[in-house]
């Protein structure tokens, strides 16, 4: 299971470049989620750049991961995952919250190919992620693979997903009752090809959010909703590799995941860490932007 | 007797449900990627589909708000999920889930939605708001057949659409049969059951069964009176409404849901714009619904809300009055 060293740092290196055009975009109107987009980056890093099965060229592949960002206030960070791939320019990392750009405030499927769930109004995210993962049950069962289907062995398609739904929660999402109705809806269904990532990084845009509303103890909770529970330090990217490794081979086993990867909001600026800054805005927030491009250097 | 135009042959009354039904049937027999999503609140022949199509029935529970964004991402991926449930609960409830998870990508969901102001249910059921507030969301489509054979129709025609439609299976004593098997249902276009003279009753659902009595009553009077069935609110057939207007100078709107943002906002805003013409609107004026007694000999709720056929010719009289006054 263990990763080896080179891909590690290759993958920290990747989260660096992709920290370095999320301040780009923060840029372009002086404004940006700057917190939870900087705890969730080395998730992103993991998912779209070693353990996604994922076409850039392709963004449409039926057989595609799905990733679905429930919270899609953080869609900066996949934007930048885009962009590294080689899906759009560079320079539509300046077009952030333009007019017409494919780069929108929240996360817009219509408009943004490679991105799976129109999101934004939270909450939602898990419903539809538990949707996906369903229908894959349901291809699968009224559509099965035949032996023309594919070269591989019979015992790899039949104990593979055809495709694994990947959720990203936030941690003041998890107030919303809808998350825990699709909890259950997942456990019903046996959906053991879903995945939830929660980016716990303890701050909401009011205060902390066991302040604002306890979600405390939110590993029993999930495992009294029957889901399997690991929980990871999410900035400590040979966690997140191992945690989705072990969540992919356990499949099978009729239960959804749920990988709870404690973080750092505003994570790797100083400032934005020390005001737990969740909307960034204005002189504050370019001060963070100045220190950042100081550390992972300026894209442009 | 009133004469009426083709395909329509009044009958008895039978309940919209029955059509609705029978065409979810034959589109799960003929297409293998409908899907019933099940919010724990009976699915139109739910005892068929238990014994024939199990598989396909996707059981949520009562939890509307995940139910729509498991719909959405059925959808999504190919599935054509029919969600059913009261108006209040399946849509209402959802109302964020469904602008947000659904229409804005126009996923293909389809919604059976329950609302009006009959029965014994009370004030939290018989709900008159939710199909208003639907009609300003983009992207959806929304029908309210008229009586059983429309509703076949419009079902048949909503499982064949590409997008998200809603068709509203109205609470209320059972409509007449109001057309002939043979009539073509088109979404978004209205049909002239009669064209008339004097007024034209516009109506929708169960609205149209007490247009046609009091067509009969108004005939008494020496007054023709046209009665225009607008099925669908969204997208309005502005033609036929103009028409209408054109022919006879005074519109009467009737529906069994809020007066405001209805169908009498609706045909209001498309004569004010092209034709401004004389109106009344028949519809439930800012205020709740709730329960009563229906028995043959009387209805409580028709009393109260003013629905009955002798009312709308009131409204009808009214209307003519008015028009008299213009000019």
């Amino acid at each position: 299971m263990a990763h080896d060293d080179a891909l590690v740092h290759e993958l920290e290196a990747k989260a660096k470049v992709l920290a370095a055009d999320c301040l780009t975009q923060f840029c372009t109107f002086s404004q940006g989620h700057v917190g939870g987009t900087m705890s969730v980056l080395e998730i992103i890093t993991a998912l779209y750049f070693h353990h996604l099965k994922f076409d850039p060229k392709n963004p449409d592949w039926p057989e595609r991961d799905r990733v679905i960002m429930s919270k899609a206030h953080c869609c900066e960070a996949i934007y930048a995952a885009l962009v590294e791939l080689g899906m759009y320019p560079r320079e539509t990392l300046g077009t952030y919250y333009c007019y017409g750009s494919p780069f929108q405030g929240h996360a817009d499927r219509w408009c943004t190919p490679g991105i799976d769930f129109s999101g934004g109004s939270l909450g939602q995210g898990l419903s539809f992620a538990a949707g996906l993962a369903l229908s894959e049950k349901l291809k699968m069962k009224f559509n099965p693979p035949s032996r023309e289907d594919t070269f591989l062995p019979r015992y790899i398609v039949r104990y593979n997903p055809r495709f694994r739904t990947y959720c990203i929660l936030g941690d003041g999402e998890l107030h919303e009752g809808q998350v825990w109705e699709a909890a259950m809806f997942a456990a019903k269904f046996k959906l053991d090809n879903l995945i939830a990532i929660v980016d716990y990084n303890k701050w909401s845009l009011d205060g902390p959010t066991n302040d604002i509303m306890p979600i405390e103890p939110v590993v029993d909770k999930w495992k009294a909703f029957g889901w399997t529970v690991y929980e990871i330090d999410g900035h400590d990217l040979r966690q997140v590799l191992d945690a989705l490794d072990l969540v992919a081979k356990q499949y099978g086993d009729n239960k959804p995941k749920v990988i709870i990867a404690h973080t750092v909001k505003g994570r790797g600026v100083s400032n934005w860490e020390e005001l737990h800054m969740h909307l960034g805005r204005g002189e504050e927030m370019m001060k963070g932007v100045r220190e950042g491009r100081a550390k992972y250097g300026d894209v442009e | 007797m009133a004469t009426w135009n083709e395909h329509v042959a009044i009958g008895r009354p039978a309940p919209t449900v029955k059509g609705i039904g029978r065409a979810m049937k034959a589109a799960f027999l003929k297409d293998p990627r409908a899907l019933a999503i099940l919010e724990d609140m009976q699915f139109p022949e739910i005892e068929w589909f238990t014994d024939n199509m199990f598989d396909r029935m996707i059981e949520c529970g009562i939890a509307e708000q995940n139910g729509a964004g498991v719909a959405a991402a059925l959808a999504s991926e190919g599935f054509i999920p029919v969600v059913n449930n009261f108006l209040f609960a399946g849509m209402s409830r959802a109302y964020n889930q469904i602008r947000q998870s659904i229409l804005v990508d126009r996923f293909n969901v389809k919604f059976i939605a329950r609302e009006g102001v009959w029965g014994e249910v009370g004030i939290s059921h018989a709900t008159i708001e939710g199909w208003g507030s639907l009609r300003v969301l983009p992207n959806l489509v929304m029908i309210n057949p008229a009586d059983a054979v429309e509703a076949e129709k419009a079902t048949e025609a909503m499982m064949q659409y590409l997008g998200p439609v809603v068709i509203k299976q109205e609470m209320s004593p059972d409509p007449f049969t109001i057309f002939s098997e043979d009539y073509p249902f088109n979404i978004g276009k209205a049909y002239s059951l009669r064209d008339g003279k004097d007024a034209t009753i516009i109506a929708a659902g169960y609205l149209v069964t007490e247009a046609v009595k009091a067509v009969d009553l108004l005939e008494k009077d020496g007054l023709d009176v046209g009665v225009l069935n607008v099925s669908t609110l969204k997208p309005i057939d502005e033609e036929a409404i103009v028409a209408a207007a054109e022919r006879t100078g005074a519109i009467v709107t009737a529906e069994n849901s809020s007066d405001i943002n209805g169908l009498g906002d609706a045909v209001a805003c498309v004569l004010s714009e092209k034709l401004p013409t004389p109106l009344v609107k028949v519809g439930v004026e800012d205020e709740f619904g709730q329960s009563g007694l229906i028995t043959p000999e009387r209805d409580e709720l028709m009393e109260h809300f003013a629905f009955s056929a002798a009312d709308l010719a009131v409204s009808v009289k009214e209307c003519i009055k008015k028009k008299e006054r213009v000019r």
